[in-house]
């Protein structure tokens, strides 16, 4: 016994060492600007978006980074000290219904005028633009299919038995793709009995639900799946993995994902944080974060030529041709499609 | 006098506990049974007659139940030959078998999507020499977590062996061979019920580790989902901390009734351990 006792402690020493070796960091006097995002591309946001903006202002960004209910989490539990909050519409829309945001006037963000008329207010005029809109589609793996991928309806294909993967219907995607499914199954307006039953029928074909695209990606890179819905900014990834890929907006229409700011409520520093929004949506950096194949630009004043635009939702007409879902209608009713998707779709 | 004023040296680390685990843990049970103000076991009735929670329930404790008996099937022999060697080699082979508690369970879980995925090394090596004539299908399946999580506790129950193993007197063994035994009587009737408080041990933290582990089973499992998978859903996503709390619960209880259960059989196997 003393023996067990002695080697436990021994090897709970050893994780004890290894991780007190972390750092902290000293603050600063400057004023801080915290905020909530993904954490992808961090490099390039720090140099070509934040860096400029703290020189101007004077001020020191922060970052909090995690996943879309991760950071909503953090924030609802309410001592968090973020200013900022990057979620997708679906996120976003939640926080709202909890109240957890300010509202915003945005005759302070003059640059709202010069977006898309869709990212102006997606979840209502007093609240947060989106600064992206990204096409949810199909990739898929050319040499892997023997049939190419069109439409929504090609992923019900019997020659995919359990090499496609779908977003589960926690992620921001999920609801998208119910309501593709409702769609394949026939219905032009949004049946859920219908959507359901459509996706029983498909989930022969399906490998793995995904809960981050980095799933996907991982998944598309080591040949586990041959194709499945994701978004199209993700795009550059998979075909740095396999370069036959291919990206197609399906035949019934992609959808728009749109990923908004926000500030959060009880923040010190409000205006600052609408400045930051209208900076984030000015020319300059939109051009800056679609050049660098980062983000989708929404304000219509940039310009891009066909190599610039490759891999990204860019257009008008792109723009206009996508489904866009009632987020409020999707919040009331995730509850029971949760429910449904769990006890439906388990096997 | 002396040994009274010694117990003030458990004050802060139970203080600590208190506040920090033993409360909260109270408080999560206890808002369990309340359903919007009244007391009721609503809650749980609802989970029991649910198929689909069954369902979650019974693959997790499968898993953790086939990985604790692995995990003893592989960690007995190592430890027994562990507890036999030199000093010098003992430490060496030891600090080999924890090596896996250092490095971070997602890096051994990628480390297991690239050797078991469809076109993983094991595949192409059971393809290449015609073993097999489709990929194996591992990865994303209740065996892939099972790799997983006796990857990750097999340390534990060898350690917990080597402990007992090393104190077990020789002379034992000696006197029951030239007493008749077969090897098979020795093991079964001298070593097994020594080892006992080591196994037990042993099992219990690498039953309770798969039960609750989360990682593993959340890179490494695919449609069918564990129980702390479901429990993260709720708390997060889904912010039902009401659900959350009494999925909690029922996983706190279910750990307690193996425990007693396990206790229970070492105690047949060796009254005295």
């Amino acid at each position: 016994m003393k023996k067990i006792i002695k080697n436990l402690t021994m090897v709970s020493a050893l994780a004890l060492t290894l991780s007190a070796c972390s750092s902290s960091d000293s603050s600063a006097k400057k004023e801080k600007l915290v905020i909530s995002t993904w954490g992808f591309s961090e490099d390039f946001f720090r140099e070509e978006v934040y860096k400029p903006f703290e020189k101007e202002h004077n001020v020191e960004i922060v970052l909090d980074s995690g996943n879309n209910a991760d950071r909503l989490n953090k924030v609802r539990q309410g001592n968090s000290d973020v200013d900022v909050i990057y979620l997708s519409d679906y996120y976003a829309e939640q926080g709202i219904q909890d109240g957890l945001f300010e509202k915003i006037d945005h005759s302070v963000i003059p640059n709202v005028e010069n977006i898309y008329e869709m990212a102006k207010a997606p979840l209502g005029k007093e609240y947060g633009p989106a600064y992206t809109i990204a096409q949810f589609g199909i990739a898929y793996n050319p040499d892997e299919v023997k049939k190419p991928i069109t439409s929504w309806a090609d992923l019900w294909n019997k020659d995919l038995g359990g090499v496609i993967t779908i977003p589960g219907i926690t992620s921001t995607t999920g609801p998208m793709f119910l309501d593709a499914a409702s769609k394949v199954s026939g219905n032009t307006k949004f049946n859920e009995d219908a959507a359901f039953t459509k996706l029983k029928e498909l989930m022969p074909n399906v490998l793995k639900e995904y809960g981050q695209t980095s799933e996907f990606v991982n998944m598309f890179a080591q040949g586990e799946i041959a194709a499945g819905p994701i978004m199209e900014m993700y795009f550059a990834q998979l075909q740095e993995a396999v370069p036959n890929a291919k990206f197609v907006s399906p035949k019934e229409g992609g959808y728009a994902v749109m990923n908004t700011v926000n500030i959060v409520k009880g923040s010190e520093q409000k205006e600052l944080a609408e400045e930051f929004i209208n900076y984030l949506l000015s020319k300059e950096v939109q051009e800056k974060s679609a050049k660098a194949k980062i983000d989708s630009p929404v304000n219509t004043k940039v310009q891009l030529t066909e190599e610039e635009a490759k891999g990204l939702t860019y257009g008008e007409d792109v723009i206009n041709s996508l489904n866009i879902l009632d987020m409020k209608f999707v919040n009331k009713n995730s509850k029971q499609w949760i429910d449904r998707w769990n006890k439906e779709l388990a096997q | 006098m002396r040994n009274r004023t010694i117990y003030l040296l458990l004050l802060p680390g139970a203080l600590f506990l208190t506040i920090f685990m033993v409360i909260p843990i109270l408080l999560t049970i206890g808002s369990t049974f309340f359903n919007e103000g009244s007391f009721s076991f609503e809650g749980y009735l609802h989970y029991f007659q649910d198929k689909y929670f069954i369902g979650i329930l019974l693959t997790t404790l499968r898993v953790s139940l086939v990985t604790t008996f692995i995990c003893i099937l592989l960690g007995f022999p190592v430890a027994y030959y562990i507890s036999k060697v030199g000093t010098r080699t003992k430490v060496l082979l030891l600090l080999l078998s924890i090596f896996p508690l250092l490095t971070s369970s997602v890096v051994r879980s990628f480390s297991w999507m690239i050797i078991i995925g469809k076109n993983g090394v094991l595949n192409k090596l059971l393809l290449s020499i015609g073993l097999i004539e489709e990929p194996l299908n591992i990865l994303y399946t209740p065996t892939a977590i099972i790799i997983g999580l006796v990857h990750l506790f097999l340390p534990l129950i060898i350690i917990t062996l080597i402990g007992v193993l090393e104190n077990m007197d020789e002379d034992l063994l000696t006197a029951a061979e030239s007493l008749g035994a077969s090897r098979l009587g020795v093991f079964a009737k001298v070593v097994l019920p020594l080892s006992m408080p080591g196994l037990v041990i042993g099992s219990i933290l690498v039953f309770v580790g798969s039960f609750t582990a989360y990682t593993t089973p959340a890179l490494l499992g695919g449609k069918q989902r564990v129980i702390s998978t479901f429990l993260y859903q709720n708390a997060t996503t889904l912010n039902d901390w009401h659900t959350a709390a009494i999925v909690a619960t029922i996983m706190i209880v279910i750990t307690l009734l193996v425990t007693i259960i396990m206790n229970q059989i070492a105690y047949k196997i060796n009254p005295k351990g």
